[in-house]
C-alpha cells in the first residue's frame, strides 16, 4: 500500500532533525521523521563500559550495528572497509535522538568570531576558511529557543568571554566537583576566567523530567533517570503530540527522489522489514549528520545534477571537520576523583580567540569521568602497557589523575571529504561513505598551544607529574562531524544558502552540522539545534507564502 | 474395530520408536555431559585456554589483588570469541601456536613449561614485533600481542556480565564502588 | 465413484496414520526425555549443559544445596513456557556456539518461587508480608503523589521491580508527570516489587540452611551476613553484603560514623544518599545525632521493618531530660517533627549547650 503524501520529510532524528520535525509539525505541516535506529534508553544499555558510545569494544550501544553498516576509510595509501565500532568509521549514534541520547551534553553557544573566522583571521593557505553567511546576532534568538525548549543549565554571566544574550540559561549551573574546585582556584591564580560548564542536563527538575542525580555514567550512556536533555525526550515527543508527525524508525533512506525539473518529490527508503518503499512529500529536510547527509545527497542523482544533489560545483562532502582534541594530564598527590558525575564541571574560554599568531583556539574543560577500561590507556609516555607496573599504576593513580582538554576549532580542508565508495555497499545495497583526507597542520599548532595551557593549569593546580596529549594530523569526524554541506551566499563555493536550502533545489534542505562553515572551538550540538530552529523558521515562512507547496 | 486395532498397533510401534529415540537423546545428553566435564570452553580448546590464561596472567598478574586468572579473564575471551569477537578466532588459533614457537626458539620448551620470567621475556618479544617463530612470518606478533592485551584489559576492567572481572575485583582494587551508592531523587527533595 | 472415494479415503487414512505416527513419536520421545529431566538428579540432567556449570557449582556449595533445581526453576514439565523456551534456545545456542550467560528466572518464576521460600521460611514470609517491602506494583508505580512530582523512570526498577524484564515504558503509562497512570499489564497489579530474591541469593555459599535453622532460636537467619545480598538488575547477579560498598557519609563537612554492620550495606543501596554522599540527602536514613553509628537493624526488624517497639530495647521511657520518648513522633514521615529518630541531636533542643548530667 502506498504511503500517504505528506508536507515534509525529515531524514534523521538527531539534534537538528528532531527540532525541525517539532517546529514544522507544530506549524501544521504533516511530517514523516525517518530514523535508521530505534527508540532506545538506559534499559537497552545501562552502565556497561564496554558497550557505550565512548568505548565501543563490544559494539556501539546506540548504533549503528556492526552487522549492517560499513564505511571505507583511508589507511596509508589503502582503502579499508571498517565497521561502526572502529575509530576510523567516525561514528555518530543511530537511534531516536541521535547523539543526544548518550552525549556528554555540553551546551555551548559559538562566539561571534566563530561565525567570522576569515574576516577575523584572514586567508590561510591550504584551508577553505570562510565566514558564515549568518552572524551570531542572527542566531542568538534561536540559541535561546534551544536552551529553553530543550533545557540547559549554566550561568554565562560567570564567563566574561560569553557572547551577549537576552535571557539567562533556564537552569542554574551544576556545582563544581573536586576537580572543578581545584582547577577553578588554579585558573584564578593564573588570571584566567573559569566558570561552570553549560550543560543540556537538568540541574533542577525541568520539562517534567527529574534533576540529574550525578551518577558516574554520563557521556556515552543514556540517562537512568532521564535527566539528560536530548531531542528524543523533548522536541520529538512534542512533535508527536501535535498529531501531525509520524516517526518511522528502523527506516533507512536510500535516496531522494526528484521530478523532471529536479525538484524533490520524496524519498526511497527501506522499512524495518528491509522492504523498499516510497514516501512522497512537498519538501525534504536532510539531517543525518555530516557524513550521512553528504552520502545521501551524493547518492541522489538526476539528469540535472549527475554527481549528486547540490553537487554541481563539487562541494558536497568537502570540508569534513570535527575537533582535534587536545590537552594534558596531571597526577596529583591528593585524591581528585570524588565519584560525582558527570565529572566535567569547569571550563574556560580564555583561549578561544586572541592567541598570538594563531587563527582561533578552543575552550578548555576538565574531562568527564574516566571508567576503568578507558583508564588503562591513560599513561605518561613510556609507561608500561601491561604487567605489574601497569596494574600498580591503575591501582595507585585511578583516583589521582585529572585531565584538562578541549576541542581545537579546525581549519576547513577541501580534501578532507566524504565520497561514495564505488564498490562497498551496506546491508541494503546502498553505496557506503568513503572518508579521506587529513587535518590542516595549523590545527596541530593550535593543539600544541592549548596543550601547553592545559599543562600549565594542571601544574598550577598541584599536579606533580604532567604530560601533554596534542592532536595529530588524522582526519576529524566522529561525534562532532560537520562542514560537508557548507552554507554560503555563493552557489559556486557552497552547497546551501544561509537558510540551509540547497542552491539548486528549492524544496530540499539540510539541517545539521553539515551546514557549519567552521565548527567553533566548542562542542557543536547547541549550534546544530539552533540551526534546526533557524532553518525551520525559514521553511515555515516560505510555506505560508505558498512557495514550497507543490 | 479394525481401525481401532490398527490405531493401537501404530501407537505401540510409535511408543517403541519413541522410547528408542528418547533413549538416544538421553545418551546424547549424557555424552554431552561427559564431554563438558573436560571441556568447559565454547571456542577454545583446553590447551589453547590454558596457554592463553597464562598470557592473561602475565598481562595482569596477581599481587595483593587478584590477577587475570582469578578474575576469570579467559572466560571473557572465550565467550567473546563465540560472539562479538568471532572474527578474531583464527588470529587466536594461529597466534597461540606462534607463542609456543617463540618460547621453543628461546627456551626449547612450550610457554606453559616456562618459568614466570621466561614467559615475561616471550611476552616482551611478542610485543616488540620481533618474536621468532614460523607463524610470525604471516601475522604480526605485535598485533596479536595487542589483541590479547586489549581483550585482557577489557575482561579485567569491564563488567562481569561479559565473563571476566569476577565479583568486580578490579573495581574493588581501584576503590570504585559497585554497585554505586546513588540516591533516587526523592520527590520531597525536588 | 463410490470405490474411488473409498480408495481416496484409504490413501488419506494411511497419510493421516503416518502423520499421526510422527506426531506421536515426537510426543512420546519428548515426554520421555522431559520426564527424565523432570525426575532425574541434576548431575544427570540440568548440568549436562556445561554453560550452567558455574551456577551449579555455586548451588552445590550453597546454604540451599539440599533444595533441588526444580523447587525454584521448575522442572522440565513444570517450568512453564519461559523454561521451555530458554532450554530450547540453550540447545540451539550450544550448537551455534552462541554465547549464553547464566540461566535466569523470569519474573513470573521469581514471584511463583515465593511460595517455595515460604515452605521453610514461613515466619519470615509472614513478617515480610506485613511490612513496607511487600509493596506491590500498584503501590509503587501508580502513586500519584510521586508521579506528579517525578515522572517514572528506568532507575525506579533498580529498587522496585528489579526482576521486571523491560523498560519503564513497558510497565507503566504514561511516562510523564501527568496522569492518570496505569500498568500496561494489569496482572502485575498485586505482584510484589521487592520479592525475597531482591535481598536474598539462593546460591549464596554457606553452611547448610537446615543445620543453621535447627540451631536458630528465633529470627537468626537475619543475623548471618551470608543471608543478605543485593540483586543488581543489570548485572543480573547478587552482590553479597560483604562485597557491597560502604557509604562514606559526611554531615556539615564532618564524617558520619556509620555502623560496621555489613548487612546495612544492602539497605543503603536503595535508601541511598545522593552521589555526593552527604548524609540525609535523597533517601539516606543513616542515623546521625544521638543515634549515630547504629545499624538500621538495631531498630528495624528485618522483614516487617517495624521499629516502633525498638526504643525500649535501650531506653527507659523517660529520656535523660525527662521527656517521654514513647510519645514523641520519631518517624521521618513528618518533616516538621523535631524528633526524627534518624537525625535527632542533643543540640536540637539544647541550642546553647548540653547541660552536664
Amino acid at each position: 500500500m502506498a504511503n500517504k503524501h505528506v508536507n515534509a520529510i525529515v531524514v534523521g532524528a538527531g539534534a537538528g532533525g528532531g527540532v525541525v520535525a517539532k517546529e514544522l509539525s507544530e506549524a501544521g505541516l504533516t511530517v514523516v521523521l525517518f530514523e535508521r535506529g530505534r527508540w532506545q534508553d538506559y534499559e537497552d544499555h545501562d552502565h556497561d563500559e564496554l558497550i557505550s558510545q565512548r568505548i565501543t569494544a563490544l559494539g556501539n550501544a546506540f548504533g549503528p550495528d556492526n552487522e549492517r553498516y560499513r564505511r571505507v576509510a583511508q589507511r596509508g595509501d589503502k582503502w579499508v572497509t571498517v565497521p561502526p565500532n572502529e575509530w576510523a568509521y567516525n561514528n555518530n549514534a543511530a537511534c531516536m535522538g541521535g547523539g543526544t541520547l548518550s552525549y556528554g551534553a555540553m551546551a555551548w553557544r559559538f562566539m561571534p568570531q566563530d561565525f567570522r573566522m576569515k574576516s577575523t583571521y584572514g586567508e590561510l593557505a591550504g584551508s577553505t576558511l570562510a565566514d558564515w553567511p549568518l552572524t551570531y546576532e542572527d542566531l542568538e534568538p534561536y540559541y535561546e529557543k534551544a536552551e529553553w525548549e530543550i533545557g540547559v543549565s549554566g550561568d554565562d554571566s560567570q564567563n566574561p568571554f560569553a557572547p551577549p544574550r537576552r535571557k539567562p540559561q533556564p537552569m542554574p549551573p551544576f556545582p563544581f566537583n573536586t576537580e572543578g574546585r581545584v582547577l577553578k582556584a588554579a585558573a584564578l591564580r593564573l588570571g584566567y576566567h573559569p566558570f561552570p560548564l553549560p550543560m543540556l542536563r537538568n540541574s533542577v527538575s525541568y520539562g517534567g523530567r527529574p534533576k540529574c542525580r550525578r551518577c558516574r555514567h554520563c557521556v556515552g550512556f543514556a540517562c537512568a533517570v532521564n535527566a539528560k536533555c536530548g531531542t528524543q525526550n523533548t522536541v520529538i515527543p512534542q512533535a508527536l503530540a501535535t498529531g501531525n508527525c509520524e516517526v518511522r524508525t528502523q527506516s533507512v533512506v536510500a535516496e531522494i527522489l526528484f521530478d523532471d525539473r529536479g525538484r524533490a518529490t520524496g524519498v526511497a527508503y527501506f522499512d524495518a522489514q528491509d522492504q523498499g518503499q516510497i514516501q512522497t512529500a512537498d519538501l525534504v529536510v536532510v539531517a543525518g549528520s555530516a557524513t550521512e547527509s553528504a552520502r545521501l545527497l551524493l547518492n541522489s542523482k538526476h539528469r540535472l545534477f549527475p554527481q549528486g544533489a547540490g553537487n554541481n560545483h563539487d562541494w558536497v562532502g568537502r570540508n569534513l571537520q570535527g575537533h582535534a582534541y587536545t590537552g594534558a594530564y596531571g597526577l596529583f598527590p591528593e585524591v581528585m576523583y570524588d565519584d560525582i558525575g558527570a565529572g566535567a564541571t569547569v571550563g574556560l574560554c580564555d583561549f578561544n580567540h586572541g592567541n598570538e599568531g594563531l587563527k582561533g583556539g578552543g575552550m578548555l574543560a576538565n574531562e568527564f569521568i574516566r571508567l576503568p577500561y578507558l583508564f588503562t590507556d591513560r599513561r605518561p609516555p613510556g609507561s608500561a602497557r601491561w604487567g605489574l607496573a601497569h596494574k600498580d599504576f591503575q591501582r595507585r593513580q585511578f583516583k589521582h589523575l585529572t585531565s584538562v582538554k578541549g576541542p581545537v576549532q579546525e581549519m576547513p580542508v577541501f580534501d578532507a571529504r566524504v565520497e561514495i565508495d564505488p564498490v562497498v555497499k551496506d546491508h541494503w545495497g546502498i553505496p557506503v561513505a568513503r572518508l579521506s583526507g587529513s587535518r590542516h597542520e595549523h590545527d596541530v599548532e593550535i593543539g600544541h598551544f592549548l596543550a601547553d595551557k592545559a599543562e600549565q593549569l594542571l601544574k598550577e593546580a598541584g599536579a606533580t607529574q604532567t604530560w601533554k596529549a596534542p592532536p595529530g594530523m588524522g582526519l576529524s569526524g566522529g561525534q562532532h562531524q560537520a562542514g560537508t554541506c557548507r552554507m554560503g551566499d555563493d552557489p559556486a563555493t557552497s552547497v546551501t544558502n544561509r537558510y540551509g536550502q540547497l542552491h539548486e533545489i528549492d524544496n530540499l534542505f539540510v539541517a545539521d552540522g553539515s551546514l557549519h562553515v567552521t565548527n567553533g572551538g566548542f562542542n557543536p550540538v547547541l549550534t546544530i539545534m539552533a540551526l534546526g530552529y533557524w532553518v525551520s523558521d525559514y521553511i515555515k515562512k516560505e510555506w505560508q507564502s505558498s512557495r514550497l507547496r507543490s | 474395530m479394525n481401525r481401532t486395532g490398527s490405531g493401537i498397533r501404530l501407537s505401540r510401534r510409535d511408543f517403541l520408536a519413541g522410547a528408542g529415540l528418547g533413549t538416544g537423546m538421553l545418551l546424547m545428553g549424557w555424552g554431552c555431559a561427559q564431554r563438558s566435564a573436560a571441556q568447559p570452553w565454547q571456542v577454545l580448546t583446553d590447551p589453547e585456554a590454558r596457554l592463553l590464561e597464562a598470557m592473561t596472567e602475565q598481562i595482569i598478574p596477581a599481587d595483593q589483588d587478584p590477577g587475570a586468572r582469578d578474575a576469570g579473564c579467559i572466560h571473557f575471551i572465550d565467550r567473546q570469541l563465540a560472539g562479538f569477537y568471532r572474527t578474531h578466532v583464527e588470529t587466536y588459533r594461529q597466534g597461540l601456536i606462534g607463542v609456543d614457537q617463540t618460547s621453543q626458539v628461546l627456551y626449547g620448551k612450550d610457554f606453559l613449561a616456562c618459568a614466570w620470567d621466561e614467559q615475561t621475556e616471550v611476552m616482551k618479544r611478542l610485543e616488540s614485533g620481533q618474536a621468532q617463530g614460523a607463524i610470525w612470518q604471516e601475522i604480526s606478533s605485535r598485533q596479536f600481542f595487542n589483541l590479547v592485551r586489549d581483550h585482557t584489559m577489557q575482561a579485567f576492567y569491564g563488567s562481569p556480565r561479559h565473563g571476566g572481572n569476577r565479583h568486580y575485583v578490579s573495581y574493588r582494587m581501584l576503590g570504585l564502588d559497585y554497585p554505586q551508592i546513588v540516591g533516587q531523587n526523592r520527590y520531597r527533595d525536588i | 465413484m463410490k470405490t474411488k472415494t473409498n480408495n481416496q479415503g484409504k490413501k488419506l487414512h494411511r497419510g493421516r496414520r503416518i502423520f499421526l505416527g510422527i506426531v506421536l513419536l515426537i510426543l512420546v520421545s519428548s515426554a520421555g526425555s522431559l520426564g527424565y529431566f523432570q525426575f532425574a538428579p541434576p548431575e544427570q540432567t540440568c548440568l549436562s549443559c556445561h554453560e550452567i556449570q558455574d551456577a551449579y557449582d555455586r548451588w552445590h556449595t550453597s546454604t540451599h544445596r539440599e533444595v533441588g533445581c526444580k523447587a525454584c526453576h521448575g522442572g522440565s514439565l513444570t517450568s512453564g513456557i519461559h523454561g521451555l523456551v530458554e532450554n530450547a534456545q540453550r540447545v540451539i545456542g550450544h550448537f551455534n556456539e552462541a554465547s549464553l550467560g547464566d540461566i535466569a528466572l523470569s519474573e513470573t518464576q521469581v514471584v511463583r518461587m515465593q511460595q517455595a521460600c515460604r515452605v521453610c521460611h514461613a515466619s519470615e514470609f509472614a513478617a515480610w508480608q506485613t511490612g513496607g517491602h511487600a509493596a506491590t506494583y500498584a503501590d509503587i508505580f501508580l502513586d500519584a503523589s510521586h508521579n506528579e512530582a517525578e515522572q517514572p523512570n528506568n532507575d525506579c526498577l533498580r529498587c522496585h521491580g528489579m526482576f521486571f524484564a523491560g523498560r519503564i515504558s513497558d510497565l507503566v503509562t504514561p511516562v510523564s508527570t501527568e496522569g492518570p497512570w496505569s500498568l500496561i499489564e494489569s496482572t502485575r497489579h498485586d505482584w510484589p516489587t521487592i520479592p525475597c530474591l531482591a535481598c536474598h541469593e539462593v546460591h549464596r555459599p554457606g553452611p547448610l540452611a537446615r543445620e543453621t535453622k535447627e540451631k536458630a532460636s528465633d529470627d537468626t537467619v537475619t543475623e548471618s551476613v551470608f543471608a543478605v545480598s543485593f540483586y543488581d538488575r543489570h548485572e543480573k547477579m547478587h552482590f553479597a553484603a560483604d562485597i557491597l560498598p560502604e557509604p562514606q557519609l559526611t554531615w556539615q563537612g564532618q564524617p558520619v560514623s556509620v555502623s560496621t554492620d555489613t548487612r546495612q550495606r544492602v539497605c543503603v543501596q536503595c535508601h541511598a544518599p545522593e552521589s555526593s554522599e552527604h548524609a540525609g540527602t535523597s533517601d539516606d536514613k543513616t542515623p546521625r545525632g544521638v543515634h549515630e553509628g547504629l545499624s538500621c537493624l538495631a531498630c528495624h526488624q528485618a522483614h516487617t521493618n517495624r521499629a516502633d517497639q525498638s526504643c525500649a530495647q535501650c531506653h527507659p521511657a523517660l529520656s535523660n531530660c525527662g521527656l517521654d520518648v514513647t510519645k514523641m513522633d520519631t518517624t521521618f514521615v513528618n518533616a516538621e517533627s523535631p524528633h526524627d529518630i534518624h537525625t535527632v541531636a542533643c543540640a536540637d533542643c539544647h541550642t546553647v549547650g548540653v547541660p552536664s548530667p
